[in-house]
């Protein structure tokens, strides 16, 4: 059997930040969590659907103001995550720290926000179907924002020690793509929890 | 025990005259009836298509056992595999959906309903049938022995207020759920006179294997007499029997109308007498099985939402003369 | 390539082999002397040594190839697998007499539900992963997954959620509302005590393996494929094991919730599933449906994987519609996330809807009759081998069919309305359970043992295994069938003489004590031949696709030069033209594999892989005692989210020297 080496794999970039596996199964971390997602807000639509009355009768639709300054706080992060990016894909150091930074403080106002609004809900959970899977889906929803948190905190102080080059950036790379998911699921959350008991 | 048991419970079949085996293959309404053939013609192609597949993986596989290995064409290959794995399904797909539909219609719809309205309670784990007027007021109250009319369409309102049960009297109808929220209708249209066992197919629980009752089906003068008299409440014979129904505590669960028996967890035994069974078709109804029941109700149906009692035996006697009073 | 010939086989190593047990000695390992794939003897050991598995009972918690993951994936499911079926021989011994006290209603029910359960989802699924683990990273010609430690950290998931399940029984704590479950019946009303909650938590918890699994593999199929594996490229196998992992991905998802639901209604008396309160009982079933239909697809793709690997082989032909074949597997994932409802027809819902579900539901006769008929056709006039391997794909043919077929017929809404919750509907799902996955799967055992163990399996008890279930298998279950039309529903723990089901029962106890005995031959046979079988050789069987490229057991680094591919045979082709091509350039002194486009597979990159760790193992502890507290407290939610995470850091935090290049 003769043997021919028809590939060279030395030349062949080891990091790949933008395109390594990892990214794909970020990907696919975040197909689940849509499913979850869609399949919290279809539950949704089916308890109102056989309901009589959705909210229940003396119950308010959660008050919009909260809710709709985090639709606004949770892309100006995606902002500045995607700002941080640009600094680590240049070697700029300190960009990337400040940008992730800055992301982890204004989603943190966002979990701020998020409580206040929680705290004012009009049912509670054991009251009624309805108050269920509002604050079921609320409570997923903050469960992500504190994930996304705790894990670009720990981007962030590799990234004031210096860790990331613009070879060696996996971390900010999948974390920005799974930030981005976090901030954007957020929509349709809004969508269905603040506006559906109104329009419907 | 087991074999006290199991006297008793063959004694029962031969009493309660059940017409035994046969279920979904021994249709005794037209809508049993339409489902039962198109089982049997769904059968029938199953047999053919599973010989015919068969066949041909044996026969393929077979074929140059000895001689040289040969392919089909090409040609040849596309058509089996159009042939048998999309015209066949294709075909079957077709008649499936649409004696579905058709049977499914029929065998579901009201079709002209002109039977009695019953409401059908799914309990743990017994049934209890509420005969209603057609203003959906309750007329009678029995358990686990429905009546039917022969020739009438027969409303049920399947309902319960605890878990998922399912009403499946396989030789008149299909099955259908009774599920808490939510109210389902079955209609039941028997043909001929007859005894037939129906079951809880739903899984319920502990007892969810001994869950059965009794179906009759008897001519319409029969039923109307029938239903009339369990309409009646009940009158005393035994008082002695009834004190000790209430002392005991019988009565906190039971009702017997016409006293002031009026629990409601358990069966309206108003009519016991008139029963064939016990405690959900379990064991036929005797004095000696009344007795057990009543004694070591947990040997008979283990986990029943039935207290055993052991009154002293001058007690038991006047109880059960009560029991058998309530005709 | 070179030894695929050698007569007498002595490339394989046996099992007990001295790779990675014991001290090396001072010499090379045997199998890697004169080299292989043109890669010089003492580079290769060094590349054996760098993806080495470290020896020792510690450090096996370490592990993270994915042969080692694998391997105990597929051994822990038939573990489970015959714990699961002994329960089942315990309910058939209760149901041989009227009025039986073998087992009492309480015992039967927690017996029945975990039997249910275990074999689903402890062992059909977690055996296909395991397959899928330990063989399409060969197949595609990688050195290993994409992700070796989240591989590792899914398996002890697993193993502690599902010993945990299992556990449950002997302490009494066992679920017992039937493995799908229903609400109101498993709410806290219904069903005090942990069993319910047992349930939830350690479903929810493995699924999360399952979930793993799953973005791993597909990740690992399209990315790591071997260059020039095109995805019309890719053997049918690989096609099955992703389709089948984009169905875990978009099915589990719907279980989680509902049991998250359920387990917030149990736990902080939530009110989803609780009529009174607004909520609804059906939103149970249609969400477990909705997972629970595609699961039983997510088992039946890869064994359709598995049968065609071995028709190919077994014939010495390719396969006849590769396009058919892949388009129908993909048919059967996407059009089986249409048909949950085929589960509810009795739930009184509009018959205009059902119907609707009724086609969808035959319509998965299509894809299914187009595989068996692709595979007719590839057999037809071939010089078919019938070894043991093929005598299981041949008896799958037979029962999976009969189990398809019933399944059309119970797909049809008048006739389901008469069987649903029947022994009829038990009869159905065995015969496709058993037939399409536990023969494909024994089938895959005896073609696959010698690639993993380098022993090949005994013939003789194959064929007496083979005959022994396949008889005692139509014995068993076949008279079900007429069970449930005689009436008698499932989940009973008893039934009364007088139904005259007596016999028909007795029949089926009689066939699975024969089925017990046959599927008992074949696990001795298998630990058997672990030392006592014949070696294997490379390629015992003549197969075409990549995992015969290697020794066996393959190689630490799967390929001791990864192979180059110009089609859908690549071992065929190499055999005939005696030239095999293969990358160069990949570093021996850390793990690389070569990363490659997704559509056709050309090289772009190269993946360096972690080596052995505990972190995956400890992260599993720790979330598997947050769940273990979620049966308690809903505190253990949040206390567990933060000390997971912790591990998690530890897991991914890079160690100094920060990598350079
Ligand atoms: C591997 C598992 C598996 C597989 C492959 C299938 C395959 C099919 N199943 Fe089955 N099913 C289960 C596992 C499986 N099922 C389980 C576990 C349950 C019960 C769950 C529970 O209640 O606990 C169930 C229950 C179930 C029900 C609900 C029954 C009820 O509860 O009342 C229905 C109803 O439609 C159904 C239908 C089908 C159909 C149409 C197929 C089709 O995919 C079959 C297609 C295959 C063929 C048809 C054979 C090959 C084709 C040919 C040879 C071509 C020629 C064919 C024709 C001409 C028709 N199944
Ligand atoms: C892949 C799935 C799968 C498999 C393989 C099986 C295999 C078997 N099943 Fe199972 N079964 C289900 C999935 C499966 N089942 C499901 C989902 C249910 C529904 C549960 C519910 O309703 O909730 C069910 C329900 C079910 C019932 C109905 C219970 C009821 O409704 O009351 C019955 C009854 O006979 C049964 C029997 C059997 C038998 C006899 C086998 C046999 O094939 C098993 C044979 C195997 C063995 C006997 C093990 C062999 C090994 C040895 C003997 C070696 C022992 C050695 C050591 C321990 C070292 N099963
Ligand atoms: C705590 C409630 C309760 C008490 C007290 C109780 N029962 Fe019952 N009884 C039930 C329930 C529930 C059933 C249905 C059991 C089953 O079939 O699963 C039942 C069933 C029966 C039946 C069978 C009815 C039928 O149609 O099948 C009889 C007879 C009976 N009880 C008599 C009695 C007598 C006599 C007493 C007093 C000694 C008594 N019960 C005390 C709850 C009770
Ligand atoms: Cu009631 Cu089963
Ligand atoms: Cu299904």
């Amino acid at each position: 059997m003769e043997h021919r080496i028809e590939v060279d794999a030395a030349e062949l970039s080891r990091f790949a930040p933008h395109d390594h596996p990892l990214w794909w199964g970020i990907l696919g971390a975040v197909a689940i969590e849509a499913a979850v997602v869609a399949n919290l807000l279809t539950s949704y639509f089916y308890l109102a659907a056989q309901a009589e009355a959705w909210p229940p009768d003396g119950v308010d639709p959660p008050a919009l103001l909260w809710p709709t300054l985090v639709l606004f706080v949770l892309p100006l992060s995606s902002l500045t995550m995607w700002w941080a990016g640009k600094g680590s894909d240049a070697g700029r150091r300190r960009q990337l720290a400040l940008g992730v930074t800055a992301s982890v403080g204004l989603a943190s106002l966002a979990l701020v926000f998020r409580s206040i609004q929680i705290a004012e809900f009009d049912i509670r959970w054991d009251e009624h179907a309805y108050g269920s899977i509002l604050w079921a889906v609320t409570g997923f929803h903050y469960t992500h924002v504190v994930s996304a948190i705790v894990g670009t905190a720990v981007v962030a102080v590799l990234a004031w020690r210096g860790y990331f080059t613009p070879e060696r950036q996996l971390g900010v790379v999948v974390d920005t793509l799974y930030w981005y998911f976090v901030a954007g699921v957020f929509l349709p959350i809004y969508l269905v929890l603040y506006w559906a008991p109104r329009l419907l | 025990m087991r074999v006290c048991r199991l006297a008793a419970v063959a004694s029962a079949f031969a009493l309660a005259g059940c017409d035994g085996a046969g279920g979904v293959l021994a249709p005794a309404s037209p809508d049993a009836r339409l489902v039962a053939s198109l089982g049997w013609w769904m059968f029938a192609s199953a047999i053919f298509v599973l010989i015919v597949t068969l066949g041909l993986v044996l026969v393929g596989a077979n074929l140059h056992r000895r001689g040289e290995p040969r392919r089909i064409s090409f040609r040849a290959s596309v058509l089996l595999v159009v042939a048998g794995g999309v015209a066949a399904p294709l075909l079957a797909i077709v008649a499936v959906a649409i004696s579905g539909v058709v049977i499914g219609d029929e065998v579901e719809g009201p079709g002209g309903a002109d039977g009695p309205w019953i409401e059908v309670r799914g309990e743990l784990w017994w049934w209890e049938f509420r005969y209603l007027d057609e203003d959906g007021e309750v007329v009678a109250v029995t358990a686990n022995e429905l009546h039917l009319p022969v020739g009438r369409r027969a409303r049920l309102r399947l309902v319960s207020d605890n878990v998922i049960h399912s009403f499946w009297a396989p030789n008149l109808q299909g099955k259908t759920d009774l599920i808490p929220g939510k109210v389902n209708l079955l209609y039941a249209e028997p043909e001929t006179p007859g005894t037939w066992r129906g079951q809880c197919a739903e899984f319920c629980g502990l007892q969810h294997g001994l869950m059965g009752f009794v179906v009759v089906a008897e001519p319409p003068g029969d039923f109307a007499r029938w239903l009339a008299a369990q309409a009646e409440p009940h009158r005393v014979t035994e008082p002695e029997g009834l004190a000790v129904f209430d002392r005991i505590g019988c009565a906190e669960c039971h009702t017997v109308r016409g006293t002031s028996a009026d629990g409601e967890d358990g069966p309206d035994l108003t009519h016991l007498a008139s029963r064939q069974t016990l405690a959900a078709a379990t064991i036929p109804n005797s004095r000696g099985n009344l007795g057990g029941w009543i004694t070591s109700t947990h040997t008979i149906k283990p986990g029943a939402k039935m207290p055993s009692r052991i009154p002293e035996p001058e007690d038991l006697h006047a109880l059960l003369d009560f029991l058998e009073s309530l005709e | 390539m070179t030894d695929a010939t050698a007569p007498d086989g002595t490339r394989g190593r046996g099992a007990g082999g001295a790779r990675g047990h014991g001290a090396e000695p001072e010499g090379l390992p045997d199998y890697v002397r004169g080299g292989r794939d043109g890669l010089g003897e003492a580079e290769l050991a060094e590349l054996e040594r760098t993806w080495q598995s470290p020896p020792g009972f510690l450090a096996w918690f370490t592990h993270v190839n994915h042969t080692n993951i694998g391997r105990r994936f597929i051994i822990t499911s038939l573990v489970f697998f015959a714990l699961a079926g002994l329960l089942a021989l315990a309910m058939r011994l209760q149901l041989a007499q009227p009025l039986n006290d073998v087992l009492g209603p309480e015992a039967y029910n927690q017996v029945m539900t975990v039997h249910g359960t275990a074999m689903m989802f402890l062992f059909a699924i977690p055996a296909m992963e395991g397959a899928a683990i330990y063989l399409a990273p060969l197949m595609v010609g990688a050195r290993d997954m994409a992700f070796p430690r989240l591989n590792a950290f899914g398996y002890y998931v697993y193993l502690i959620g599902g010993t945990v399940f299992f556990l449950s029984l002997p302490f009494g704590l066992a679920p017992d509302a039937g493995w799908f479950n229903y609400v109101p019946l498993s709410s806290k009303e219904f069903s005090a005590g942990y069993g319910i909650d047992v349930w939830t938590t350690m479903i929810t918890f493995i699924e999360v393996s399952a979930l793993t699994a799953a973005v791993e593999l597909i990740v690992t199929i399209l990315k790591l494929r071997a260059p020039g594996m095109s995805l019309d490229r890719m053997p049918i196998f690989v096609w099955a094991v992703l389709v089948m992992s984009f169905m875990i991905l978009f099915a589990m998802p719907s279980v989680i919730v509902a049991s998250a639901l359920l387990m917030m209604d149990r736990l902080v008396d939530t009110a989803f599933f609780d009529a009174a309160l607004g909520g609804s009982p059906l939103l149970w079933q249609h969400l477990f449906w909705f997972f629970g239909h595609p699961e039983v697809y997510i088992i039946l793709v890869p064994a359709l994987g598995i049968v065609t690997s071995i028709v190919v082989t077994f014939t010495r032909r390719s396969v006849f519609g590769y396009a058919a074949l892949v388009l129908a597997i993909v048919g059967i994932g996407m059009v089986s996330f249409g048909l949950w409802v085929h589960h509810m027809y009795t739930t009184g819902l509009p018959l205009m809807g059902r119907s609707f579900f009724m086609a969808a539901s035959a319509m998965i006769a299509i894809p299914s009759g187009v595989q068996v008929y692709c595979w007719i056709a590839t057999m037809w006039g071939a010089r078919v081998r019938f070894a043991t391997p093929m005598l299981f794909v041949l008896g799958f043919f037979a029962i999976f069919i009969a189990g398809g077929l019933t399944g059309v017929m119970v797909a049809s809404v008048p006739f389901d309305r008469q069987v649903h919750d029947s022994y009829f509907v038990v009869a159905h799902f065995h015969y496709v359970l058993v037939g399409g996955s536990v023969f494909p799967l024994l089938a895959g055992l005896y073609y696959w043992f010698p690639k993993a163990t380098g022993r090949m399996m005994s013939e003789r008890a194959g064929r007496w295994s083979c005959g022994l279930v396949f008889v005692g298998f139509n014995l068993a279950f076949f008279p079900m069938h007429q069970l449930g039309l005689e009436g008698m529903p499932r989940r009973v723990y008893t039934y009364l003489p007088e139904t005259g089901w007596t016999l028909l029962n007795q029949l089926a106890t009689a066939g699975s004590a024969i089925l017990a005995l046959g599927f008992a031959i074949t696990l001795a046979n298998a630990a058997l031949s672990l030392r006592r079988g014949a070696p294997a050789g490379d390629d015992p069987w003549d197969g075409p696709t990549l995992e015969w490229a290697t020794t066996s057991p393959p190689l630490n680094c799967n390929f001791a030069r990864q192979a180059v591919v110009q089609s859908g045979n690549p071992v065929w082709d190499r055999r005939r033209a005696e030239v095999s091509a293969h990358v160069g350039g990949l570093r021996t002194d850390r793990r690389e594999t070569i990363v490659t486009t997704v559509l056709d597979a050309r090289p772009h990159a190269v993946q360096v892989l972690p080596g052995p760790t505990p972190w995956p193992f400890v992260s599993a502890l720790v979330a598997s005692a947050a769940f273990l507290g979620l049966i308690f407290t809903p505190w253990a939610y949040v206390l567990g989210f933060f000390a997971a995470f912790v591990t998690f850091v530890l897991w991914f935090w890079p160690r100094r020297p920060w990598r350079e290049d």
